[in-house]
């Protein structure tokens, strides 16, 4: 156990921290839990922290303590709005590395305009649950190669969450729908409906972008869920992603909030 | 309700979301918290909306914030 005592301004009673476990840390105030601190390693190898705490002091002290212990860089996620969590990790060093927009898109076809748009001459969309795994892993490699080759995959692409194995980042094939051509896939989209219809990803080959190919997919994944009963999806789009922010706007997508990706 | 290590932890339904990314949560007894939400809620993008069932937890010096830790599937 690796513990530190604090004098905290708050209370008269010290604040510990005290590391509970490999990558776990308390605050405590006369032995209550007045914080919590974790870190865990994302999909991508980089380590994001979190911190709880019931007031500043034990925040900062949580972050000072995982700040010295942890090996930078570390990242962290905040909702914009949240200004006074936002400001504590600003306290701690943390600036922002990445905004994404939410939006919630609905799905009503006669709503996001989509009511009959079909993919481009040749193409075929394949609902999720039906694709080819072999053909649609292929697809899925080409397009993180040709994003790793421009930006880079994690620095503009949607945050990847769930684990997965070395080279193999579909988890779940039947999340997938993707559109087809004779031979091979050219675009995918990923929607996960846990509560409420989330759609992951949306991505089209290089080559293929600029046919209508991505919103094809988009109008299929909606129409879809709005058959399932749900009259709402929501996504997540990088600030600096103009062409997804602009296949979502014109669906009629609302921005509710925006999420900062913070790094120190 | 639960109580383990100092933790109070109550089941409530979201009635409403407000500014600052905060949430109106009722609880069991009827009674109403300020909440946020957890890091862990916030790192993995768990959407909470109006109406749906969470597990709150509360400070154990002031029983009107909270902060939601899980969203139950239904």
């Amino acid at each position: 156990m690796d513990t530190k005592p604090f004098a905290s301004g708050l209370s008269e009673n010290a604040v510990t921290i005290t590391r509970v476990a490999y990558r776990q840390w308390h605050a405590l105030d006369d032995d209550l839990v007045v914080g919590r601190g974790h870190a865990h390693h994302r999909p991508d190898g980089r380590l994001f922290v979190s911190i709880d705490a019931w007031h500043d002091i034990a925040f900062d002290r949580l972050a000072e303590v995982m700040v010295a212990k942890l090996p930078a860089p570390l990242y962290t996620v905040v909702d914009e709005a949240d200004v006074e969590l936002t400001a504590g990790w600003r306290r701690a060093g943390f600036t922002v590395r990445r905004r994404e927009w939410e939006y919630a898109v609905s799905t009503d076809p006669r709503a996001t305009g989509l009511e009959g748009v079909l993919p481009p001459s040749g193409v075929t969309i394949v609902p999720a649950g039906q694709a080819d795994e072999g053909l649609l892993r292929e697809v899925d490699r080409a397009i993180r190669h040709e994003v790793e080759a421009t930006v880079g995959w994690w620095q503009s692409m949607p945050a990847e969450v769930l684990p997965h194995t070395e080279g193999d980042t579909v988890v779940d094939p039947t999340k997938y729908a993707v559109a087809a051509a004779p031979g091979r896939y050219l675009g995918l989209i990923r929607v996960v409906t846990a509560i409420r219809p989330r759609i992951g990803l949306v991505a089209v080959r290089a080559g293929e972008q600029r046919r209508g190919i991505g919103r094809a997919l988009l109008a299929h994944a909606l129409l879809t869920a709005h058959r399932s009963g749900f009259t709402t999806a929501w996504t997540e789009v990088h600030e600096s992603n103009h062409a997804a922010t602009a296949l979502f706007e014109s669906v009629g997508a609302r921005p509710m909030s925006s999420n900062l990706e913070l790094v120190r | 309700m639960t109580k383990n290590k100092n933790v109070i932890e109550v089941e409530g339904r979201v009635v409403e979301c407000l500014r600052s990314a905060m949430f109106t949560v009722e609880l069991e007894n009827g009674h109403q918290v300020l909440a946020h939400i957890s890091g862990k809620i916030r790192k993995n993008y768990i959407k909470i909306l109006p109406e749906d069932r969470v597990l709150v937890e509360l400070p154990p010096y002031d029983l009107t914030r909270g902060r939601i830790v899980f969203r139950f599937r239904n």
